[in-house]
């Protein structure tokens, strides 16, 4: 279990459309089939383990702290050692029981903004009903700090092409359709593929912490006008996710576009590969005809 | 009748100034339409990542696409004055035989030509323009007025969601991709290959860039037409 959900950090979701790559593909040359480098250019996550990399952890923006800064020390009231007696000694997740109130003394706006949003209330709820919630997997479980974060090995200074880039992978490790479907995306090619850092990134529709979901239409309008400063509400409704995972049942109209989308999509692949396949042919057997009849002549 | 009269020209002239230019002009549009978009689609390839670092990011690239199909379109739309300029100042025919009309002898003809390429049939006795190059031009022509609609739709989605539904947006991502797909590979593949590739034309038809071609070449590639022009 934990070593899927390593596996899943490490890698880019993949792509959802899979005809156009294949259309192309048998159109010109096996290119794509050629691995990409996007993936591998993304640095994974060091993976989760009870020993921190002191390394990494001196070369991370947090290097400079003492253990004590964020762990506080045994001396505190109530504090004591883990009994190697109990049941659940070493099972318990550090990241959902690490008190995260300590990250608001440096981080303060970031805190709220988290209270504020999406996952802080996914995760009230989730603690009103604690048994339900054991039996969720990893990546269904509403995110800490610790779980998009990593405390000991966050690298400062990046540029917001290497945030936005870690980022899909962050966010696709829960969202996996959005992520592939934003991959799919003018947004997510100009921005993650090509690194223009004037393309929109995860957070910059969604925000970063209030992780909104944008399923409301006047918050969709407002994240669109912060770069389209003339769009209009059906501007809104293009659809950037084609994917119903997550989606709400009753917005039905969302489905309905995304099925019209896909009969589209369908229907002119068939159009493609009958034209094409029609050409392709018949110049074939001309030109086995033509050669034949030259061959011909000059015997 | 002189024998200097009844004796015809070795050279026949198969395309004009304008319509070699706008090929030449279309020729270089489409191809950078073609590197740009395809760029862009697959730009989590490593050629495509090449490419766009060459010209200098997805900003060039999208810059480069959009001034490719200016000029592009605008090669339509000087086809289309000229067409116009054809039939009503010249009094040309735009439908007749010699035209790049479709006719039903098209589909005979495309007929005839597989059974030519099976051994079982002669070759047609091809007009003017015959069935492929018709298909290749009209095939063309059609589908850079679509490219164009839906690649406004992509470039101004704000002002056409201003009175479409958003869903339109995506519509035209669909069509636009496919039909780039569609048309590359008959331009890329069939066109390069059946017009310039063949063993009988091998390795380039230059009558589109000179404009003219040979008595020789009139019989054996457009005998119909020549029977027109000496009858």
């Amino acid at each position: 279990m934990n070593t899927q959900r390593i596996e899943s950090k490490n890698r880019l979701p993949e792509k959802m459309h899979f005809w156009p790559r294949l259309l192309f593909c048998l159109t010109f040359f096996p290119a794509l089939l050629v691995p990409q480098f996007t993936k591998a250019a993304i640095t994974p996550h060091d993976p989760p383990e009870w020993f921190v990399n002191m390394g990494s952890f001196a070369q991370s923006a947090h290097g400079t702290f003492s253990c004590e800064k964020c762990h506080g020390d045994m001396k505190q009231s109530g504090k004591m050692h883990p009994d190697s007696e109990n049941p659940s000694f070493l099972t318990t997740d550090a990241l959902r029981h690490y008190n995260y109130q300590r990250c608001e003394s440096c981080h303060k706006p970031s805190y709220e903004q988290y209270l504020q949003g999406a996952h802080a209330k996914a995760l009230l709820k989730e603690q009103s009903d604690p048994v339900s919630t054991k039996k969720l997997p990893d990546n269904k479980k509403a995110p800490t700090c610790g779980n998009c974060h990593s405390s000991h090995y966050v690298k400062g200074h990046l540029s917001r092409v290497e945030i936005g880039r870690q980022m899909v992978i962050t966010c696709g490790t829960c969202h996996p359709a959005q992520a592939a479907t934003y991959l799919d995306n003018y947004h997510g090619k100009a921005a993650v593929n090509l690194g223009n850092k004037k393309a929109a990134f995860c957070t910059d529709c969604h925000g970063a912490h209030h992780c909104l979901s944008l399923k409301d239409k006047r918050e969709a309008l407002a994240a669109c006008k912060r770069c389209h400063p003339d769009a209009t509400a059906s501007f809104a409704q293009v659809v950037i996710h084609p994917t119903i995972q997550d989606s709400p049942e009753k917005d039905q109209q969302k489905k309905a576009h995304i099925t019209l989308i896909r009969v589209v999509t369908i229907l002119m692949s068939i159009l493609v590969i009958l034209v094409v396949g029609f050409f392709y042919g018949h110049s074939f057997v001309w030109l086995l005809r033509e050669l034949h009849e030259k061959l011909r002549r000059h015997k | 009748m002189s024998t200097l009269e009844k004796k015809s020209p070795e050279t026949f002239v198969r395309f004009s100034p304008l319509q070699r230019l706008l090929h030449l002009v279309v020729m270089i549009g489409f191809t950078g339409l073609a590197v740009t978009g395809f760029s862009l689609k697959f730009s989590d390839q490593w050629w495509a990542q090449g490419f766009a670092w060459l010209v200098g990011g997805a900003a060039h690239l999208a810059w480069l696409h959009r001034f490719f199909a200016v000029i592009t379109y605008g090669c339509v739309l000087a086809h289309i004055i000229w067409l116009f300029y054809f039939k009503l100042v010249l009094k040309g025919n735009i439908t007749g035989p010699q035209s790049l009309f479709p006719r039903v002898r098209d589909v005979k003809d495309m007929f005839q030509h597989i059974g030519y390429f099976f051994g079982k049939r002669h070759i047609p006795r091809f007009n003017r323009f015959t069935y492929w190059e018709k298909f290749d031009y009209l095939a063309l022509f059609l589908g850079m007025n679509t490219m164009g609609l839906t690649g406004l739709f992509l470039w101004f989605p704000v002002f056409f969601t201003s009175f479409l539904p958003g869903y339109f947006i995506n519509l035209a991502q669909v069509l636009h991709l496919y039909e780039a797909i569609l048309a590359v590979a008959l331009k890329f593949v069939v066109h390069i290959l059946t017009t310039h590739l063949r063993p009988e034309t091998f390795p380039v038809d230059k009558s589109i860039f000179t404009g003219k071609t040979t008595r020789e070449r009139m019989i054996h590639e457009h005998p119909g037409e020549l029977e027109t022009i000496e009858t």
